[in-house]
């Protein structure tokens, strides 16, 4: 409690960093380089468009079940919602049933009834704890009991057919996939949401809900809020969660709870509330497909699943034990900047990556290579080579010219990514003053969007439209 | 005087929701009763008792918590209005029960018999004790609620399910209730301090395979039974060292250590071996008297765990009442820093708390062994969550202070109770698992309220 406090005085004396100058990010980022870095080393695979668009489907479920724990912890009162897992449980089973039924075909339809059950659950949630005032774990568990019960009535065994339009979401064959979409955008969202005086609101109620009710913070309302918006993320993890299994199951999405719970305390949530963020979360979760990643390659036989839980135990134990030494550095350290230190290790394990997929040298390459055990769909050099192309200077064989073509498309996309990035975040940053800076970015971003839509209509990925439009774009 | 009679207010928006969903409700009825093809006599008797009933519900229920000040103004008060004032939820509570019982006797086909008119009755007669008698009892209401449901719950399973109050079936059901409250003692403790130990499941399944797979090995039953009892001490006692140097983190870390123990358990006990995971192994035949069903103490037909159990219920609830052990215990639970302030060592109380825990979690590990005869990892899962709701339902207070170990014997009897009674109407464990959920919601709010926000400040 005092920790989070102290951390919240911190960051009201620098109001323009916001959220994100958490040194609590410094354990999970470390983490992530070394278990992507470690990963990578041992199936270079995972960097190829198939390796990462199936960790991306794979681990968007977890990640979002953990933004949805994440926005309810952050509301205090040792809000740890245990029910999240039967709650995408229960909305798969009953997604999986109506769709069954001839109910739900239309995509928007499936969409909102996720959200909507997600919300509304939550809001029941919220209203209990708020009036009955019983403390929200003991409500949680409730909800778990009932919830997980209740899945098992609705469809007593594993079975049932995922929409049709999300039949081939699960294949993960490409990075852009529309699962990826969903969680770029949930991301976003909670980005843009972080801005607003709600969530200055919210953090505040999470670290001292009576410092929040004296202040005049209308504490009813925001811990609404903050249900609400942890039962639509709640929804979209169903939704992934359908489109990774592709059918109904009752009792999968239960282990949910325990994970997320899990990855959420790795990405430097506290608990007990006030402190937490998608980046965080994101980390938090990734570094738990990470380990089971790493841990797959391996390749323990049949102690799998002991071997991943030992570590699971041991990681998020030590990665605790190692938040208690954040203090020090606090006071050695004033000017902590997570993004500064993503970058800079980012760019040693981009490093790592670029060796592991493309050294050539037999040497720096031990025979991991046929231990893949993971990714089985790969064709991994045609790929291995599209990363390189766009950088390599020497005159360009037919072959090279044909991988450059390939590879034009992911280069646009890159760069259209990055823009779009700076752009959201100089929108997010003058939002709060009253110029025309904010319309004038929005009505640059959409014209860069449209530019590149344009560029894409005209010629289907053709490579000469593609490099001009990236140096249009980075002016 | 006609304003005295008048509900509690709520405000506008909360009333608007209240009637709209109470007629989008009525409206649902209203469909399926024609679509049933019933008489438009019952349906529109069933429509109005619904929408009363939910109003009802809405008004008072959520009334109740909204304002709490509802100020009455003195004098002139009549005896009659003055029981009227003072019991009337619990009246409006028998109104909504005949007029359930009445709709549900109405429309469904051989309900309205002898015995379930006799449970009504009862269940009628619970809530005006607990409405009566249960004011007298502030100190310990959780108690006398649980105990006034339990007499309840058996008194009408006894009616209505064939060989509910059989010596066999009692004697089942207190074995198992002597396993999940053997689980529990640990969880209560902690709890008691304000923490939570969600290892104590994972230490089961890891004590239960680790004896087994000691045993396996040649190691004499005995001396495994003490390495396998002081194993789970030993982890105890590093749950509650890092608990306590990772404040309000007991939560999580305690989750972390339960997964690190039973994937490290179950890794060793599958070097070597081809059964990833699986043990084999016979287990002693005093292990397994100890726990089976037909086993016997000293002659008696009662398996000894159930003595056991009785033995630990006494020594610790005379032991937290009298000793120096149990005050300091609550006191750190109350207030760490006045507790401090008298030299209780806030650590030793910890560790030692999280230490019985781990005991009692690989001892119950150990007796679940007896009884089923063979290791298995997962024997424990279901703990994790029961014995939460034990301490619970039994009324000790998560937050530390409150309460104590014969609260939670209650709780684990309530639930015991109510599983089989579940089972005896013919419920599958999902439905059990449901109505568990639905249960504790309710009993907890009627003791365990926090206070609003305005009275903390």
């Amino acid at each position: 409690m005092s920790d989070a406090a102290a951390n919240v005085g911190l960051d009201t004396a620098r109001p323009a960093q916001g959220g994100r100058a958490n040194p609590f990010l410094l354990v999970p980022i470390t983490l992530f380089f070394l278990l992507l870095g470690l990963a990578v080393l041992r199936s270079p695979s995972l960097m190829s468009s198939a390796g990462i668009g199936s960790a991306i489907i794979v681990a968007t479920p977890l990640i979002l079940a953990t933004y949805a724990l994440m926005a309810s912890v952050i509301s205090g009162r040792g809000t740890v919602d245990l029910s999240i897992g039967p709650l995408i449980g229960f909305i798969n089973v009953t997604l999986i049933q109506l769709h069954g039924a001839g109910i739900l075909t239309n995509p928007i339809a499936i969409f909102a009834y996720a959200i909507l059950i997600g919300a509304l659950y939550q809001f029941l949630f919220s209203l209990i704890v708020i009036y009955v005032r019983v403390q929200p774990i003991i409500v949680s568990l409730s909800g778990y009991l009932a919830l997980s019960g209740m899945n098992l009535v609705i469809l007593p065994r594993p079975g049932g057919v995922a929409p049709q339009f999300m039949a081939d979401w699960g294949l993960g064959t490409s990075i852009f996939s529309p699962v990826f979409a969903i969680l770029v955008i949930a991301s976003i969202a909670w980005l843009l949401f972080t801005r607003t005086a709600f969530y200055t609101h919210l953090r505040l109620m999470g670290s001292d809900e009576r410092a929040a009710y004296t202040s005049g913070v209308p504490i009813y309302v925001v811990r609404i809020g903050a249900h609400v918006i942890s039962g639509a993320f709640a929804g979209l993890a169903a939704i992934t969660f359908t489109a990774l299994i592709s059918s109904g199951d009752p009792s999968q999405g239960t282990t949910y709870t325990l994970i997320a719970v899990t990855a959420l305390v790795l990405g430097g949530a506290s608990l007990a509330g006030g402190r937490g963020g998608v980046f965080g979360s994101f980390l938090g979760a990734s570094n738990l497909y990470l380990i089971t990643f790493v841990l797959a390659t391996f390749n323990f036989g049949a102690v799998q699943s002991f071997v991943t839980n030992l570590a699971y135990g041991s990681i998020l134990v030590i990665s605790l034990l190692l938040t208690l030494i954040i203090p020090f550095i606090q006071r050695h350290i004033h000017n902590f900047s997570p993004l500064l230190y993503f970058i800079g290790l980012g760019v040693v394990a981009m490093g790592v990556i670029l060796h592991a997929t493309n050294d050539r040298d037999p040497r720096a390459r031990p025979a991991p290579v046929d231990e893949i055990v993971v990714m089985q769909s790969l064709s991994p050099i045609a790929l291995e080579k599209l990363y390189i192309g766009p950088l390599e200077v020497a005159a360009p064989t037919a072959t090279d010219e044909e991988l450059r073509q390939q590879a034009g498309p992911l280069v646009l996309a890159a760069l259209l990514l990055i823009v779009i990035a700076v752009f959201v975040r100089v929108a997010v940053s003058q939002s709060d003053r009253r110029t025309i800076a904010p319309a004038v970015t929005v009505v640059v971003a959409a014209l860069v969007l449209f530019g590149a839509y344009l560029m894409r209509a005209q010629g289907p990925f053709a490579p000469n439209s593609s490099e001009p439009a990236a140096t249009e774009e980075s002016r | 005087m006609t304003t005295l009679a008048q509900p509690p207010k709520l405000g506008l928006p909360a009333t608007i929701i209240g009637v709209a969903v109470g007629i989008i409700l009525t409206a649902i009825g209203v469909v399926f009763g024609f679509l049933q093809g019933l008489s438009v006599q019952l349906i529109i008797l069933a429509a109005i008792a619904t929408l009363a009933a939910f109003v009802w519900g809405w008004r008072f229920v959520l009334g109740q918590f909204v304002s709490d000040a509802g100020s009455v103004p003195e004098g002139e008060i009549s005896e009659g209005r003055k029981v009227w004032l003072q019991f009337r939820p619990a009246i409006y509570g028998l109104i909504a029960i005949l007029a359930l019982f009445l709709v549900l006797s109405l429309t469904i086909e051989g309900f309205f018999n002898v015995w379930n008119v006799v449970s009504l009755l009862i269940i009628l007669t619970i809530i005006v004790l607990t409405r009566t008698l249960g004011r007298h009892f502030q100190e310990n209401r959780s108690a006398f609620i649980g105990i006034m449901v339990l007499a309840g719950l058996f008194s009408i399973g006894s009616m209505n399910i064939e060989g509910f109050a059989s010596a066999n079936n009692i004697k089942s059901m207190l074995l198992f209730a002597a396993f999940l409250g053997i689980a529990s003692v640990g969880q209560t403790l902690v709890a008691l301090l304000g923490g939570l130990d969600l290892s104590i499941p994972f230490i089961i399944g890891a004590a239960n395979v680790g004896l087994l797979y000691l045993i396996g090995l040649g190691v004499p039953p005995w001396l495994a039974a003490l390495i396998v009892l002081a194993i789970g001490t030993l982890l105890g006692v590093i749950n509650g060292f890092l608990s306590y140097k990772l404040q309000g983190q007991a939560l999580i870390v305690t989750l972390g250590t339960g997964f690190a123990i039973s994937g490290g358990v179950q890794i060793i006990t599958s070097i070597g071996t081809a059964y990833g995971g699986n043990v084999f192994g016979t287990v002693p035949d005093w292990l397994s008297n100890l726990a089976a069903m037909n086993g016997s103490t000293f002659g008696l037909p009662v398996p000894p765990v159930i003595c056991i159990w009785a033995l630990i219920v006494i020594v610790l609830i005379v032991g937290m009442r009298l000793t120096v052990y149990g005050r300091y215990l609550y006191a750190l639970g109350v207030n760490r820093t006045s507790a401090k302030r008298v030299m209780i060592s806030e650590i030793t109380y910890w560790v030692m708390m999280y230490a019985i825990s781990g005991f009692f979690a690989a001892l119950t590990g150990g007796l679940l062994l007896g009884w089923s005869g063979g290791g298995f990892i997962g024997v424990g899962d279901q703990y994790l969550f029961l014995t939460l709701a034990a301490v619970v339902v039994g009324g000790t207070s998560l937050l530390g202070g409150q309460g104590g170990y014969g609260f939670t014997v209650i709780g684990v009897l309530v639930l015991q109770v109510l599983s089989s009674f579940l089972i005896g109407i013919g419920l599958d464990f999902e439905w059990q698992q449901f109505i568990f959920g639905l249960l504790i919601l309710p009993m907890v709010a009627l003791y365990a309220r926090s206070p609003h926000i305005r009275t903390q400040i």
